[in-house]
């Protein structure tokens, strides 16, 4: 999904060419990217490689986004203008939890749960109320996120909140008993040219946007991958017997590679006050 | 001169591109849409979501200052808006969906400077 970067692009040229002053972030320009013999980025060369030869995951991305219709949303279209990240409101098939096609192999008390809150139209969503998303939930956001890739690690920095999460490449074991957090504890190692990364230590939080639980229980892997130099991959499998009969693979999910913006600061609490209206389905005046 | 010519470049592609954070269901009825009218009294250009705050006068001729939720500033400081592009005073018309807890605040969809289309979306409106 490149719409963002076309977009801004076009409108910047646009904007330009009258001469009307910018903001900073758009007389920026990516360097070191790829370019066609017709002179623009050309995203689909290979990925870049580090020194050791393994692939490049560096760079700046956005979730893949599709429209948002509201007749088929039964949160509704959360903050979706721009549509809404692909796996954002459920990571297992872009279907409601209780729809009976939705393959995800919900424990009983997990299925209500998450009914429950899709009822209440996700008023207790840790996200609305400027907590970190859990790490498989964080690469479907509405917002940028940053790789900073290393040989021995990869940090992600994300727009939203400016969290951050450390993949540690060094050969590391996981820890037998990790403190419990939002982002887990994740370690990761090349299959050819696929990053597998185990994550425990999971603080409990929701999956995603309809509610699904992620408890202390959960092991995921994410097998992430550079497809082309604008285009990663992350598929995931959830392991978390506490909430589910059985892992299950979610939505694979896109991230496009996002040129001449960088991220910009995100202080979720500065002036958070949406919460206090958030009555659900029960309270309705 | 220069605000107007980048509402004009702006609005036509800022439909597409404003993002916030929660949902909009839970907070605001879609059944009950809202224009209003009046004065910009307060801008908080913040994140998570952008509050312009307007007095209306009603058809008693009592006025009442009204709340009214944007979007995030970052998906519009990329587009190009700055935290100046409105000002205190400004006379604006906002179109939106009521606050379903029954308070002086709106989920704006458009929002309409001397004419021309602003802000536009918002946190949970579908633009246009």
């Amino acid at each position: 999904m490149h719409a963002l970067a076309r977009l801004v692009a076009v409108t910047a040229g646009i904007i330009v060419c009258v001469g009307v002053p910018l903001p900073a972030q758009w007389r920026v320009q990516t360097k070191g990217v790829p370019m066609t013999p017709a002179g623009t980025p050309n995203l689909e060369a290979p990925a870049p490689k580090l020194a050791d030869g393994t692939p490049d995951l560096s760079g700046l991305w956005d979730a893949e986004k599709r429209p948002c219709d509201e007749a088929k949303t039964p949160l509704g279209c959360i903050d979706a203008v721009r549509g809404v990240p692909v796996g954002f409101g459920n990571l297992g098939a872009d279907l409601p939890a209780s729809d009976p096609n939705d393959p995800t192999p919900f424990q009983p008390w997990a299925r209500t749960l998450v009914a429950q809150r899709t009822a209440d139209f996700g008023k207790d969503s840790p996200h609305a109320r400027c907590l970190p998303q859990a790490s498989p939930s964080a690469w479907a956001t509405f917002d940028m996120q940053k790789i900073v890739h290393t040989v021995d690690s990869v940090t992600i920095l994300q727009e939203f909140m400016g969290q951050y999460r450390q993949i540690f490449l060094d050969g590391r074991p996981l820890p037998t008993d990790p403190e419990p957090t939002f982002k887990g504890y994740s370690v990761g190692k090349w299959e050819g040219d696929t990053l597998v990364v185990e994550t425990i230590g999971y603080k409990e939080n929701w999956l995603d946007g309809q509610g699904r639980p992620l408890t202390e229980q959960a092991r995921t892997i994410e097998r992430i991958r550079r497809v082309n130099y604008g285009t990663l991959e992350v598929g995931m499998t959830i392991d978390d017997p506490k909430a589910y009969t059985k892992p299950w693979k979610t939505l694979t999910i896109r991230l496009a590679l996002v040129l001449n913006t960088d991220l910009l600061e995100y202080i979720c609490n500065e002036n958070e006050k949406s919460v206090q209206h958030m009555v659900g389905k029960g309270v309705v005046k | 001169m220069r605000r107007t010519m980048l509402v004009w470049l702006v609005g036509l592609v800022l439909a597409s591109s404003v993002q916030a954070h929660h949902n909009f269901l839970a907070e605001f009825d879609p059944a009950k849409p809202i224009t209003l009218t009046g004065p910009v009294t307060k801008i908080e250009w913040t994140n998570p979501h952008i509050f312009l705050y307007l007095d209306v006068e009603d058809d008693t001729g009592k006025v009442a200052n009204w709340a009214i939720e944007m979007g995030n500033p970052n998906s519009l400081i990329r587009l190009g808006w700055t935290r100046k592009a409105m000002q205190v005073g400004d006379v604006i018309t906002v179109d939106g969906s009521l606050a379903r807890d029954g308070s002086n605040l709106v989920n704006a969809r458009t929002v309409l400077l001397a004419g021309k289309q602003m802000f536009a979306g918002s946190s949970g409106g579908k633009g246009k």
